[in-house]
């Protein structure tokens, strides 16, 4: 079957289409197209999978240009990573199908929404199917624009609006780096094929210094697509977008892209240690930073995309310290519950109407398929034992110990009591304590409420494929049986315990039994605590800065281009207006001005040609 | 005299036909009454168009030869550039066809022959190999284009765009003819292939740079590029939407096939002074990088506050000419390749692009960016399709401007020494063109109407806008197409004499 993952993407692809074409006429009924697209996708998905479990990689490229003597090829490459993140993807995809349903039911552009699903689907599943650098490049591109489309979607609000393009253009900072690394290897390699690369990394034909800038650029690409410190600042903005896309686009898929990307180049990143030590770095420290301002968030989604954010600095920690299993792995485990947490969130949101946790308040009793689920989401997350987060977290803290820095140990573990801390102060502020005039909510459709429960079944299963206990199934296939479970202390599974309960046992003193006054920090330091309501002042601080700089280089130019050599022409247009009648002066005194500038410019050229005497460098 | 009559005039195929429709449209236009529509005239003239494009596609595997001694040369390079004018000159003819202005179009038959006649021109100069068939060439271009800038002869903006582009494309002319009287007078000749020989044994390498910075200034007005930039905003503003198309992709086509037969078939040899004493135009590579520089950082800037399309899209055609100045500068084995491409991809985003503008301006009036909010809501063919060429134009993966780009790129970093600074300007010149871009997306996508839903669109505009996205589309996904194209080329080995 491997033969045929080719035709994974397509389906998605067709319901773009047909959507696309027929959406309106069919309105309601276009969620059976998108949910059988994505459906079929993953049918064929999991054979891939099936299939790449008994066999080995399968490759196959075909001719897409020729540009002088260079052959550009494209292609799919089904290695253990990548049919692995075409189930991830198709999963995870096709149950927020399902669910949007029920959730985007009645919406005017109902149909719209599944084409739209239907075009980023098509393009992340095409991203982790390519053999090649420039593929992927241009799957990350179409990636970046389905997430545009649907952060943007509620188009009446001004702040979705402002989000979209936000989202656009600060990834699109980051895809800068990757474009230049990208050829900066051609350059080099004379080829986009990741083998190619790897070999050329091998044979010495790149040297370390230029592996280091290149793999250094890509990762800035990463940065931006994974919203890892200092390029982070969309992503809780991104959160004005349905909720379901929150769960499929900005927790389990595409913000894992960054982390793909690096595992996928993985060789080339183990070639430099510096560059995995910016990695693990970056990492790191996103964890902790964005873990901090979760704290003190009061919009149920944003907790929770500060969350993803810290989560995926987990992940890079993991990569940059060499384990590339322990971040795989905790990239399936975390999409699986942070698209629960996003779900039973979205399904929070439809029953009262408000995304400010302030206002809710037990809402236990009225949702009771969604109360627990967020629950077992919630103690995922925190890495309580024998949850899925547990067995990741413990092996991404092990990785960090043994091959690490320490300090980011110690890092990755206040992240970890900070994460378990905001999880319930969410889940305590949201469905215990008293209710509030919330007596209308009811729980979520049948549709809505079934891919949760698929989902909160894998926020537990999905540990068990490695684990200390039973083996480790998932690192021996991905490495192809290379991988050795590092003999880890023991000592970091229970400080890893500890750590987790201490985080919910103190949630549960200020948010649950209200023993400790909630402002217990920032009566004692408020300016930590504006400090991180104003997320470290980093968007006041683009604000200040970039934005400001360009808009002010913006206005120079265009006075320098309008007034400025304009102004200087004048003395030689001035002498030409002077013979014109006064009259002509409002029709031709500007064109006069063009010619001018061009002739004054023509002049600059010839008086710096004159004076350096044709040595131009 | 007797081996002028018996050249090989069939190589002029195409322009025999060019020139046969403009002038049996003209006959007509005057013999026809004023009362009929002169709407087929322009269809005819299209036809014309997309007739001379067959027959140029047709002599494509012929060798290449010149007649008239040597003053017409038909080459591959003439061949490849021919094509992608009359492409654009037809697209652009389609718009004639559809061409409603508030005041009523008496004039349709007039802007239909002169498009005609300003697309020869264009032909011409691809195929001289003389410095006066290039000239008389782009005089034909040029007053034809006065003219065009001027048809809606009743509204003073068309006014202002005709006598500012009468006045800036004096002076360019001025300043070309200055600098080809230095070629002739340190040659004796205006043969191109005679004058790249005799400068080889000439030492004059001052002169010869002055005659190449007054040649490079000269051609940089049909280019559109710093510093004479300037003129394109107002007169696209004020010209017709039609002709501002044949400008901003006609015109600039013919510029840059002006630029690579002049500037790179006389001065490629050339002695110089400084660091490549074999070649004056390596030797100038500095100055086209920094112009290219500019042309891009002012292009891309300026366009982020303006509020008219056509301004907008003469500031994005300026930024777009700074990118391919930018491939000239690199000057790498595949340079006229990678030119040819972008014009092309170039050809066909921004006529689809002002062939929706052009059925906006019809419909509203007016060409401002408020026109096109909430298009998706009530036309969402129209507004993918604009969204397509929006997204082509900033380069996005899956179109055509995508493929162009990355080929410019290549090019930046493949040649020895690699042309870094320059492919960083353009990358981030490329990332501030989204802003102006997505603006435009998010107008079509993201924001309610609150103007009159627009008409259907007419056939012409229509079979504009499919033909140029299904082109946008294909190149994007499939640009084996374009390049099987290039192989037949041969990659212009045949271009110097």
């Amino acid at each position: 079957m491997m033969n045929l993952a080719w035709v994974v993407p397509l389906f998605p692809l067709g319901s773009f289409i047909l959507l696309l074409l027929f959406g309106r006429r069919w309105k309601q009924r276009s969620a059976y197209v998108g949910i059988a697209a994505a459906f079929l996708s993953l049918l064929l998905a999991l054979a891939v999978l099936v299939d790449r479990l008994g066999g080995s990689t399968y490759e196959a490229n075909w001719t897409w240009m020729t540009i002088g003597g260079v052959t550009l090829t494209v292609g799919i490459s089904a290695t253990a990573l990548n049919a692995w993140m075409l189930v991830v993807v198709a999963l995870v995809s096709w149950l927020v199908h399902v669910y949007s349903q029920g959730y985007m039911a009645g919406d005017e552009r109902f149909s719209t929404f599944y084409a739209y699903l239907g075009l980023f689907t098509f393009a992340m599943l095409g991203l982790v199917l390519s053999p090649n650098l420039l593929q992927a490049y241009i799957f990350w591109e179409l990636v970046g624009l389905g997430s545009f489309l649907l952060i943007g979607f509620y188009f009446y609000k001004e702040e979705a609006k402002a989000a979209a393009k936000k989202a656009f253009i600060m990834t699109r900072i980051g895809d800068v780096g990757f474009f230049i690394g990208m050829m900066l290897l051609f350059w080099q390699t004379h080829s986009f094929d990741y083998d190619d690369i790897f070999r050329a990394v091998g044979d010495g034909t790149l040297s370390p210094g230029m592996t280091t800038l290149a793999v250094i650029l890509i990762f800035i690409g990463a940065i931006g697509k994974s919203g890892q410190f200092p390029l982070h600042t969309w992503l809780p903005d991104a959160m004005e977008g349905p909720t379901p896309v929150s769960a499929l686009i900005h927790a389990a898929t595409m913000v894992a892209a960054g982390v793909y990307l690096v595992a996928a180049l993985f060789p080339l990143y183990e070639a430099s240690h510096a560059a995995m030590m910016t990695v693990a770095t970056i990492g790191g420290v996103t964890a902790i930073f964005a873990a901090t301002i979760g704290l003190v968030q009061t919009d149920i989604k944003r907790v929770l995309a500060y969350s993803t954010i810290s989560q995926l600095g987990y992940m890079m920690l993991a990569l940059g310290a060499g384990s590339y299993v322990a971040a795989i792995f905790h990239l399936t485990t975390h999409a699986f519950f942070k698209a629960l947490l996003f779900l039973a969130a979205g399904s929070v949101i439809h029953a009262v109407r408000t995304q400010n946790i302030e206002e809710m308040g037990g809402l236990w009793r009225r949702l009771p398929w969604t109360a627990p689920l967020f629950l077992i989401g919630a103690l995922s997350i925190s890495g309580v034992p024998l949850f899925a987060g547990f067995f990741s977290k413990d092996e991404i803290l092990t990785a960090a110990w043994t091959n690490g820095p320490r300090l980011l140990f110690w890092l990755a573990v206040a992240a970890a009591l900070l994460t378990s801390f905001y999880m319930f102060r969410l889940f305590f502020l949201v469905f215990a304590g008293k209710a509030r005039h919330h007596e209308d909510a009811h729980d979520a459709p049948a549709s809505m409420v079934a891919p949760m429960l698929v989902l909160g079944v894998l926020s537990i299963a999905s540990g068990y494929m490695q684990t200390p206990w039973f083996g480790s199934f998932l690192g021996e296939w991905l490495t192809d049986g290379a991988y050795r479970h590092e003999a880890a202390p023991g000592w970091i599974a229970v400080l890893a315990t500890i750590v987790s309960f201490a985080g919910i046992f103190l949630a549960w003193l200020m948010y649950g039994a209200q023993k400790m006054p909630r402002d217990w920090l920032s009566a004692r330091v408020p300016y930590v605590d504006e400090l991180l309501r104003r997320h470290y002042y980093i968007d006041d601080i683009y604000r200040l800065t970039v934005v400001s700089l360009v808009s002010w280089i913006s206005r120079l130019l265009t006075y320098v281009d309008r007034f400025l050599v304009e102004g200087l022409a004048r003395l030689a247009a001035g002498i030409v207006g002077a013979a014109a009648s006064a009259g002509s002066r409002g029709q031709n005194g500007q064109a006069q001005t063009y010619g001018a500038v061009t002739v004054a410019g023509l002049a600059i050229l010839v008086v710096i040609f004159a004076l350096t005497g044709g040595y131009w460098l | 005299m007797n081996d002028v009559w018996q050249s090989d005039w069939s190589m002029m195929a195409p322009e025999w036909i060019v020139l046969a429709a403009a002038i049996t449209l003209l006959v007509m236009d005057l013999a026809l009454p004023s009362s009929r529509s002169r709407r087929p005239l322009a269809w005819g003239a299209a036809a014309a168009a997309a007739l001379a494009m067959i027959a140029t596609a047709a002599m494509i595997p012929a060798e290449s030869a010149s007649i008239l001694h040597d003053t017409f040369r038909l080459d591959a390079f003439a061949k490849a550039f021919k094509l992608v004018v009359l492409a654009g000159g037809a697209l652009a003819l389609l718009l004639v066809a559809e061409w409603a202005p508030k005041e009523g179009s008496p004039h349709r038959g007039e802007f239909a022959y002169m498009m005609l006649f300003a697309l020869l021109g264009a032909m011409m100069m691809a195929s001289s190999g003389d410095l006066l068939t290039l000239f008389v060439s782009l005089e034909l271009l040029s007053v034809s284009s006065y003219i065009l800038a001027g048809l809606r002869k009743t509204a003073p903006a068309s006014n202002e765009a005709a006598l500012k582009y009468v006045i800036n494309g004096g002076i360019a002319t001025a300043i070309m003819l200055f600098g080809m009287s230095y070629v002739f007078g340190l040659t004796g000749t205006t043969n191109l292939g005679g004058i790249a020989r005799r400068l080889q044994e000439t030492n004059e390498p001052y002169m010869l740079a002055l005659a190449f910075l007054l040649l490079l200034i000269g051609v940089s007005f049909k280019l559109a590029t710093v510093p004479f930039h300037m003129w394109a905003p107002d007169v696209y503003e004020g010209a017709p939407v039609p002709a501002t198309a044949f400008f901003a992709v006609v015109s600039k086509t013919a510029g840059f096939a002006l630029l690579l037969r002049l500037l790179v078939t006389i001065f490629a040899a050339a002695p110089a002074e400084g660091r490549d004493p074999s070649s004056l135009l390596l030797s100038m590579q500095p100055i086209i990088t920094v112009l290219a520089g500019l042309t891009m950082i002012i292009g891309s800037v300026v366009a982020l506050r303006q509020r008219s399309l056509k301004r907008l899209l003469a500031y994005s055609g300026i930024a777009h000419a700074g990118y391919l100045l930018a491939g000239f500068a690199a000057m790498s084995w595949a340079m006229i390749d990678s030119l040819w491409m972008y014009l092309l991809v170039y050809t066909l985003m921004n006529i689809g692009a002002f062939a929706i503008i052009a059925h906006i301006v019809n419909e509203t009036g007016s060409d401002d960016l408020d026109g096109l909010a909430g298009l998706y809501r009530h036309r969402p063919f129209l507004a993918a399709a604009f969204g397509l060429f929006l997204l082509s134009l900033a380069g996005i993966p899956g179109t055509a401007g995508f493929i162009a780009k990355l080929h410019i790129f290549i090019g930046l970093v493949v040649t020895e020494p690699g042309h870094y600074v320059l492919a960083a300007v353009m990358a981030i010149t490329t990332v501030i063109s989204y802003v102006y871009y997505f603006n435009l997306i998010v107008q079509l996508f993201f924001r309610p109407t609150f103007t009159a839903p627009l008409g259907r669109l007419p056939a012409g505009l229509s079979t504009a806008v499919v033909l140029c996205a299904l082109g946008t589309l294909a190149i994007g996904w499939a640009p084996g197409l374009a390049y099987d194209m290039l192989a037949q080329f041969g990659h212009f080995g045949d271009f110097l004499p």
